[in-house]
């Protein structure tokens, strides 16, 4: 359908523009107060004493002491306390909320607490682990038998900030229903609803959570705002007044939750023919001081540690490590960008030690359909892959720089990373956990307004899931509106996460049209909901972690060329081309929206977003000393999809959102290691590391 | 409670240095910054501030025998694209933060709140600017090199207000800006560089450098550069090594948190090196 290929306006851009679009900070209530935490200065120890200052008339403290139900956040585990009340475990934890009018009084209240430790020995290395996986796929025992060498690297992978443009901010009260109402900077409204009505110890049907406009989350307010919604719950229910609380870039950098850094070590099992006849593959996780979602990043940090190739036989485990440090938790890409950078190196690596060409071995160990994934079920679906390297390599001219920039001196470098993301939630999850559902009201004009739980962040759902609905119907754009999310009045359907808005709940939007179109009666209200039907043939067993580890993937290739500066160490990005299988294009703007963004903050995580620790403290606090992108360091990029329609999918349309991160850093850091003729097993690759990697190899 | 003074002529300003001691702001990029205060209240001052920025007077750009004169509250933006200024200074505040920044701060300002990082202070001691001070006393001139102390340390006395700055004419035939960053626009230096030289006939006749951000203050050695004058281009090509070793000692680069102390280091004297190959390679820059 010519339709989809082209773009509509998003519809969110007018009122952005003319700064009308409402975001958390911007709602002032008669008689709201301020909130201000307060945090942990150490690491780890127990709370021996609290020492309030005078509290002036109309400030509130708030503790764990007020919390009327459970003092834990619901997240997938939820260890996580709503409010420090013995112990810290990480500095920054929430122990307190002081709540008045005035911010510069409860800032000031802040410093004057004194909070009496006793302290412990933190830990901030990788020794402790508190979740574990495990999962092997054929006979592995017969690789390491038959191997005549093994070739063994280990990867590291740092921090990343989500850098959102909007701080998290949350504001809560009791409206004239009486149900705790919050609204604020939002991925998952139900996650929130579920965790107050938790803290509160009331049915979630006494909450009601929804959302404003939201400037930018990238996984970051999938769960935090489960911490600061509870919170802030706490302080309405016992202060009975709107209360807000709005976080400042220091704050959210400094303690809100970042992505997983990661240790991984790869040992390629090689057989007398130079093949490859295993993997044995160990992951390390930092979760810091508690495990929330890591689990399940942990989960699809394996699911992923073989990217887009298929080995015979495979040892696989994964730790997530408990740390005094800010918990890490989601983040684009959940776990696979880790996994992917450190494979797509090791490939290469393996291919130069073996003496192969590395394009040769990678083609050698792609998926096609029908092969068996790394957790032992079936790439169902075609794959396309081969498609996508050559128009990759077309666009690029790769196949002549790769073999131009290699002599020596020419500082340049060209790189080349090929990946897929598993679209939904893991296994069979959508079906048996989530179970979205979705609602399409016609009223009686004919508008139809449309109903799901999937939050517009700023990456355009509103837009695009509207455009399924008036598309499937044959009507004009504007005569379909997607409705802001709302508990009270949209439909469970999950969380906006996992990339899976598009393929889920964009294909719940396409069926439902499709029902609404044959019950069509003009002029009359009619209203259907449509449920989640996944495929019957996927199976997932999460204990064992074999079967069909998603519903879908989608998948890419990226190419990254670059220049370095022999005299600073540094690297210029010159040109990026990428080329996907998104099944296919909603709305080509929106892809690219994504593909362009996407890219840059995977390669940012490549050579640019360096975040230093020190004893349990983030010493890159701000956007001055986090360093992310700007446009003067973004390259022009080329972007080609190529279409590979999923029978469940949105007229064939598959996830993107994370799929387009995941192959920026291997890229860059391929490209680097060309440019810079040495190795690059760590990122983000900044000047200061090119450095010692160079120097240590000259020794 | 503090005093909050805006001045529109440079006699109010002096009079009320004379019994205020004052925090002067003019674009205020790095004073706002500094007393932030929570989000939506106005800056934190501890003492009383006067604010300089309506002064029209202190706004020139000019040139006389001294050289070109630059007012305090000239922003690095009109500075940037003046042609009466220093090419090294319009090259160096080119790289300084972001455009929209550099509509707003002032060259004055990079040197009076004096961070080891500042870019404009490598260029202000390099050329031999002078700092212009005037109080209801009198005027007073200081060398730029002198005038920046330590970290956020400046020799200026509480009365008195600095009022431009002075960048004498010099003639050379080469020179070199060279701004390390963590990106490539809107970054603070990790490591700069400003130097320039002439060359006639073969022979070295002027030669000066200074460095940025490896030290507590701009980092240059009259000293070590009029050894380097006199030298023919194959002398100096030859004690490269030795002349890069001797300068090296004049820096002394720190770990924080956008670098380390051996990465400033060597790169700081790859571009020094780099700087005599231009010299010795001919290079106009």
């Amino acid at each position: 359908m010519e339709f989809y290929k082209s773009s509509t306006p998003k519809i969110d851009f007018p009122e952005k523009i003319r700064g009308e679009a409402k975001f958390t900070d911007d709602f002032e209530l008669p008689g709201m107060l301020y909130a201000e935490t307060v945090r942990s200065t150490i690491a780890k120890g127990k709370i021996k004493e609290i020492k309030l200052p005078e509290l002036p008339k109309g400030y509130y403290w708030i503790s764990a002491k007020d919390i009327p139900g459970e003092n834990v956040v619901n997240i997938i585990f939820s260890d996580w306390p709503i409010f420090a009340d013995k112990e810290v475990h990480y500095v920054g934890e929430s122990i307190g909320l002081f709540v008045g009018e005035n911010k510069e009084v409860l800032h000031k209240l802040c410093r004057q607490i004194s909070v009496i430790y006793e302290e412990e020995k933190p830990v901030f290395d990788l020794v402790n682990s508190y979740i574990h996986k495990e999962f092997t796929k054929g006979d592995f025992s017969k690789a390491e038998k038959n191997a005549v060498k093994t070739i063994k690297e280990t990867y590291e992978t740092g921090y990343q900030e989500q850098a959102y443009i909007e701080p998290q901010g949350i504001l809560c009260y009791i409206d004239e229903d009486d149900k705790f109402y919050l609204t604020g900077s939002m991925q998952c409204p139900f996650y929130i609803r579920k965790a107050v009505a938790r803290a509160l110890g009331i049915a979630p049907e006494k909450v009601r959570v929804k959302q404003p406009a939201v400037g930018g989350a990238f996984g970051g307010k999938e769960h935090y705002p489960s911490l600061t919604g509870s919170q802030l719950a706490v302080a309405v229910n016992k202060i009975h007044r709107p209360v807000k609380m709005c976080y400042e870039r220091f704050e959210d950098i400094a303690y809100t939750t970042k992505r997983h850094p990661s240790v991984s070590t790869y040992e390629a099992f090689i057989g007398k023919n130079n093949e490859i006849l295993g993997l044995r593959i160990r992951v390390k996780l930092n979760g810091g001081a508690y495990k929330g979602c890591s689990g399940v990043v942990l989960s699809r940090a394996l699911i992923a540690s073989c990217n887009a190739y298929v080995f015979e036989n495979l040892d696989v485990v994964g730790d997530v490590y408990c740390t005094n440090t800010v918990p890490t938790a989601a983040f684009r890409g959940f776990g696979s960008p880790q996994t992917i950078f450190a494979m797509e190196m090791f490939i290469h690596h393996v291919a130069k030690e073996l003496g192969v060409d590395p394009l040769q071995l990678r083609m050698k160990y792609l998926a096609k359909q029908g092969d068996i994934t790394t957790n032992s079920g079936k790439f169902h679906d075609p794959i396309i892959l081969p498609q996508l390297l050559d128009k990759a390599m077309e666009m690029s001219d790769y196949k002549r720089k790769v073999v131009e920039y290699a002599k020596p001196g020419s500082n340049k470098g060209i790189g080349m990373s090929l990946f897929l993301h598993g679209c939904g939630f893991t296994g069979s999850g959508e079906s048996t956990i989530i179970n979205g559902k979705v609602k399409l009201v016609k009223d009686e004009n004919d508008h139809v307004h449309v109903y799901a739980s999937s939050a517009d962040f700023g990456q355009g759902n509103r837009t695009t899931l509207a455009r399924i609905v008036s598309n499937t119907l044959g009507l004009p754009a504007e005569q379909c509106t997607m409705e802001a999310a709302d508990t009270d009045h949209t439909p469970d359907s999950g969380p906006t996460a996992a990339s899976r808005t598009i393929i889920i709940v964009g294909f719940l939007m396409e069926k439902g049209a499709k029902q609404l179109k044959k019950i069509w009666k003009s002029g009359v209200r009619q209203e259907h909901v449509e449920g989640y039907v996944g495929p019957s043939y996927i199976h997932w067993d999460e204990d064992t972690m074999q079967g069909d580890a998603y519903p879908s993937y989608s998948w890419g290739v990226n190419v990254v060329e670059v220049s370095f500066d022999p005299v600073t160490y540094q690297i210029k990005v010159d040109h990026c081309w990428s080329t996907y299988d998104v099944g296919r294009v909603v709305d080509e703007r929106i892809a690219v929206g994504q593909a362009d963004g996407g890219l840059l903050q995977g390669l940012g995580y490549g050579y640019l977003e360096h975040m230093g620790i020190k004893d349990g403290k983030f010493r890159n606090r701000s956007l001055t000393d986090y360093i992310i992108p700007t446009f003067e360091d973004a390259p022009p990029m080329e972007t080609a999809f190529i279409d590979n329609p999923f029978i469940y999918g949105a007229n064939g349309a598959k996830g993107m959102g994370e799929l387009t991160l995941v192959g920026g850093a291997p890229a860059i850091a391929l490209a680097i290691e060309q440019a810079i003729g040495h190795k690059v097993n760590k990122i983000p690759a900044t000047p200061e590391y090119i450095m010692e990697v160079i120097n240590n190899d000259k020794r | 409670m503090v005093e909050k003074k805006i001045a529109y002529t440079k006699k109010e300003a002096l009079d009320f240095l004379a019994n205020h001691d004052a925090y002067i702001v003019a674009g205020g990029s790095d004073m706002m910054v500094i007393k932030k205060n929570v989000a939506g209240y106005a800056p934190l001052f501890d003492k009383d501030v006067l604010y300089v920025s309506h002064i029209k007077e202190l706004a020139n750009i000019y040139e006389d025998k001294d050289g070109v004169h630059i007012g305090a509250i000239a922003t690095m933006h009109e500075i940037e694209h003046h042609k009466l200024c220093p090419s090294l200074l319009r090259k160096a505040i080119s790289e300084v933060a972001s455009t929209n920044i550099r509509h707003f701060c002032t060259l004055v300002g990079n040197i009076a709140n004096a961070s080891p990082a500042g870019d404009t202070i490598v260029i202000d001691a390099l050329l031999d600017a002078k700092v212009k001070l005037e109080s209801v006393d009198g005027v007073r001139l200081v060398d730029a090199k002198d005038f920046v102390l330590g970290v956020r340390k400046i020799d200026r006395h509480p009365n008195e207000l600095i009022t431009e700055i002075i960048f004498p004419k010099i003639e050379y035939t080469g020179e070199l800006w060279f701004k390390v960053g963590s990106r490539r626009a809107d970054s603070i230096s990790k490591i700069s560089f400003a130097g320039y030289y002439e060359v006639k006939k073969n022979v070295v006749t002027k030669f000066a450098c200074c460095f940025g951000s490896v030290s507590i203050r701009p980092a240059r050695s009259k000293e070590l550069e009029a050894k380097v004058v006199g030298l023919t281009l194959e002398e100096l090509k030859a004690k490269q090594p030795q002349i890069a070793g001797d300068f090296a000692q004049i820096i002394a680069p720190i770990d924080d948190q956008r670098s380390n102390k051996e990465y400033r280091q060597t790169v700081a004297m790859n571009i020094f090196n780099k700087f005599i190959d231009d010299i010795v390679g001919g290079a106009k820059q």
